[in-house]
C-alpha cells in the first residue's frame, strides 16, 4: 500500500466507514494472525487479534503515520499478544522438531563439503505449476504444520507477509541470530519436501 | 573457498542479504565454478516463493468484524 493510498484508507476509517474497515482487516488480518500466533500459540492467537483490533480503533485518531500502516498494525498485535499472555511465553526458542522429509543435512555431503549427489532437477520449478496439484500443497501445508509454531511463524512472516528480518526480531523478542537460525532450518525442510515430492511424486 | 556443504548453511543469509561482504563474494565466486549449489540456489528461490503462494487461510467472517469495529469507532 503506499503512502497515498494508506491516507485516503486512513480518513475513511476514521469517519468510520465500514467498508474500509473491511479492507483493513481483509489486508491485515492475516499477517496480524502470524504475529499473535507466533507469540501466543494457535490455542490463543485469535483472541490475542481480538485484542488487537479493539486496541487499533481506539488508537486510530492517535496513529500518526511515522511508520508504514502496517508496522503499526503488527506493533499493536504484539504488545496485545504479549499483554494478555505473558505467562505463556515459550521459553524454549530454538526447538527444532523432525520435518515429515527430513532436511539437507550432512549426509548429502563428501567429508571434503562436496555434494554427494547434487540436488535433482525438478519437473516443475515455478509455485503456480508446484501448486497446482493438491497432493503437493497438502504435503507442504503438512510439513509447515510439522514445524514448531515459532519457526512456521518465522518463516511464514518472512516469506508470505514479506517482513524484514529486523521487524520480525523487534516483534517477536528474539534475536536476529536466533530468526535467522529459525528461518534457515524452516526453508531447508520445506526444501526437502519439495524435493522428495519431485523425486517420488509422493508425499 | 567455501565448500558446498558451506555454502547450503550460509544459503539463507545470503538470500535475505545478511553477510558481509567478503562472505558473498564467497559465495558469488563458488557459485562461478559449481552448477549443484546454482541449482541448490535456485530450487531454494523456487521454496520460498511457494511458501508465498501458498493459500492463506481466509478471515472467517470479517464483514462482521468491519461492523463491529466501525461501531466501536463511533462509540468511543
Ligand atoms: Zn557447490
Amino acid at each position: 500500500m503506499t503512502g497515498e493510498q494508506q491516507t485516503r484508507l486512513l480518513e475513511r476509517l476514521l469517519k468510520g466507514e465500514q467498508q474500509a474497515f473491511k479492507e483493513l482487516v481483509d489486508t491485515y488480518q492475516g499477517a496480524m494472525r502470524a504475529v499473535a500466533y507466533a507469540i501466543v500459540g494457535s490455542r490463543h492467537a485469535d483472541e490475542a487479534v481480538q485484542d488487537a483490533w479493539l486496541a487499533v480503533v481506539r488508537n486510530l485518531k492517535g496513529f500518526e503515520q511515522r511508520s508504514s500502516l502496517k508496522t503499526w498494525l503488527l506493533t499493536i498485535t504484539a504488545n496485545a499478544a504479549k499483554t494478555r499472555y505473558k505467562q505463556n511465553r515459550r521459553e524454549v526458542l530454538l526447538d527444532d522438531l523432525p520435518g515429515p522429509h527430513g532436511t539437507i543435512g550432512d549426509e548429502r555431503f563428501a567429508t571434503d563439503g562436496h555434494w554427494l549427489q547434487g540436488p535433482a532437477a525438478w519437473h516443475e520449478d515455478t509455485p503456480e505449476a508446484l501448486l497446482s496439484r493438491e497432493q503437493m500443497r497438502e504435503c507442504l501445508e503438512h510439513t509447515l504444520l510439522s514445524l514448531s509454531e515459532l519457526q512456521r511463524s518465522v518463516l511464514l512472516l518472512r516469506e508470505r507477509q514479506g517482513l524484514e528480518l529486523e521487524q520480525i526480531c523487534n516483534l517477536l523478542d528474539i534475536s536476529l541470530s536466533n530468526v535467522r537460525v529459525l528461518l534457515h532450518r524452516a526453508r531447508l525442510k520445506v526444501f526437502a519436501t519439495l524435493e522428495h515430492f519431485e523425486e517420488t511424486g509422493q508425499c | 573457498m567455501l565448500s558446498c556443504k558451506q555454502l547450503v548453511a550460509r544459503s539463507s543469509d545470503y538470500l535475505d542479504k545478511q553477510l558481509t561482504l567478503g562472505e558473498r563474494l564467497m559465495v558469488r565466486q563458488h557459485l562461478l565454478f559449481c552448477s549443484h549449489c546454482r541449482r541448490f540456489l535456485k530450487q531454494m528461490r523456487v521454496a520460498q516463493a511457494t511458501v508465498r503462494a501458498l493459500p492463506e487461510e481466509p478471515v472467517v467472517d470479517s464483514q462482521a468484524l468491519a461492523e463491529r469495529l466501525a461501531r466501536e469507532l463511533k462509540d468511543s
